[in-house]
């Protein structure tokens, strides 16, 4: 069958395998094509660029009770010890 | 027989004559310039590479430093995430024994803080793992398991169109780490999602490799491991969608 367009499920396909490989030009094209008019295949990509961008994230909310938590010395005491009993 | 050419015409051939030569000795100074930047800015970089990866080098060779020096910010990340101290610093204690373990392994491609936080937060979801699997939901089993052809076919038409189209997230991209709901939940969702999948999808995305190390690292093909990442991402995305905006598909 001659493919001159992808449907939405090879688009999530291929989108997908666009963050991981790089894509031929021509299917980077059909991708492109099938983004102009479909709005779900276009949510689907932002949505998977979120998922890896706050996979990502190392900062922590302003507004977090966690960030003003901190090891007690003894805990601290108890890792050195645990670190030093490996690398002995 | 040699056409009488006019002064005008003469003039105008001289005039391009010179704006080509003042152009084209413009650009050769601006382009001198240019590359003499980009010569300088590449050596720079090397000279920065050097210095930051022996820094580096310094702080990975003491372990017992990496505690006062990164252990309050790992305590307040896994706090965050997991919100029982004890855990937290359990986590701790684990991810920098693994940090030990896996030092040779660190090749400076990453500051040492990056680093450690992708140990602690494989730490985090294996934690949530364990916490999601001890009660055998079957909620839990019927969402991720779905074998190959199933896999497909729950989520797309016979003409390839969505079952359940995709919904509106309300996340803003740009400040992901204040919207602290939606990043809990994808923790959660990770610790959900089958073992395999959710180990290679944090080997991609956390630890930054490419699908060529994945691959060695696991003994998976190249095919293999981007259906492992493409399914990955749409049980993920869908876990979000239920459990995040409680939509029901």
């Amino acid at each position: 069958m001659i493919h001159w367009m992808f449907n939405c499920k090879e688009v999530s396909e291929k989108v997908s395998l666009s963050m991981d490989a790089s894509l031929p030009i021509h299917h980077r094209m059909m991708i492109t094509m099938h983004l102009l008019i479909c709005k779900y295949c276009n949510r689907f990509r932002k949505q998977l660029m979120i998922l890896t961008n706050a996979i990502r994230l190392e900062k922590l909310p302003e507004d977090d009770p966690a960030r003003s938590g901190s090891l007690s010395n003894a805990t601290r005491e108890r890792i050195k010890k645990a670190l030093r009993e490996v690398s002995h | 027989m040699s056409r009488p050419r006019s002064k005008e015409v003469d003039d105008a051939a001289c005039t391009h004559c010179t704006r080509f030569l003042f152009m084209s000795s413009v650009g050769a100074k601006y382009f001198s310039s240019y590359l003499k930047n980009v010569f300088w800015s590449i050596a720079s970089t090397r000279l920065t590479m050097n210095k930051n990866s022996s820094e580096i080098k310094a702080q990975i060779d003491n372990p017992e430093n990496w505690v006062d020096e990164y252990g309050d910010f790992l305590y307040r990340y896994a706090l965050s995430k997991l919100k029982d101290p004890s855990i937290a610093e359990d986590l701790v204690q684990e991810t920098f024994l693994a940090a030990l373990k896996a030092r040779q392994n660190f090749q400076g491609r990453s500051t040492a803080k990056t680093w450690l936080v992708a140990i602690l937060k494989h730490k985090i979801v294996d934690h949530i793992r364990r916490k999601v699997r001890e009660p055998a939901s079957d909620k839990v089993e019927s969402l991720f398991d779905a074998t190959a052809n199933d896999f497909s076919d729950a989520r797309f038409n016979g003409r390839g169109g969505w079952k359940h189209p995709p919904a509106k997230w309300a996340v803003n991209p740009t400040s992901l780490y204040e919207q602290k709901e939606f990043i809990d939940i994808l923790y959660h969702c990770l610790g959900e999602l089958p073992e395999r999948q959710a180990k290679v999808f944090m080997m991609r995305e956390i630890d930054d490799l490419g699908t060529d190390e994945i691959c060695k690292a696991l003994g998976i093909s190249a095919t293999n491991s981007w259906v492992i990442l493409y399914r990955a991402r749409m049980l993920l995305r869908q876990c979000l969608e239920i459990k995040w905006l409680g939509a029901d598909n």
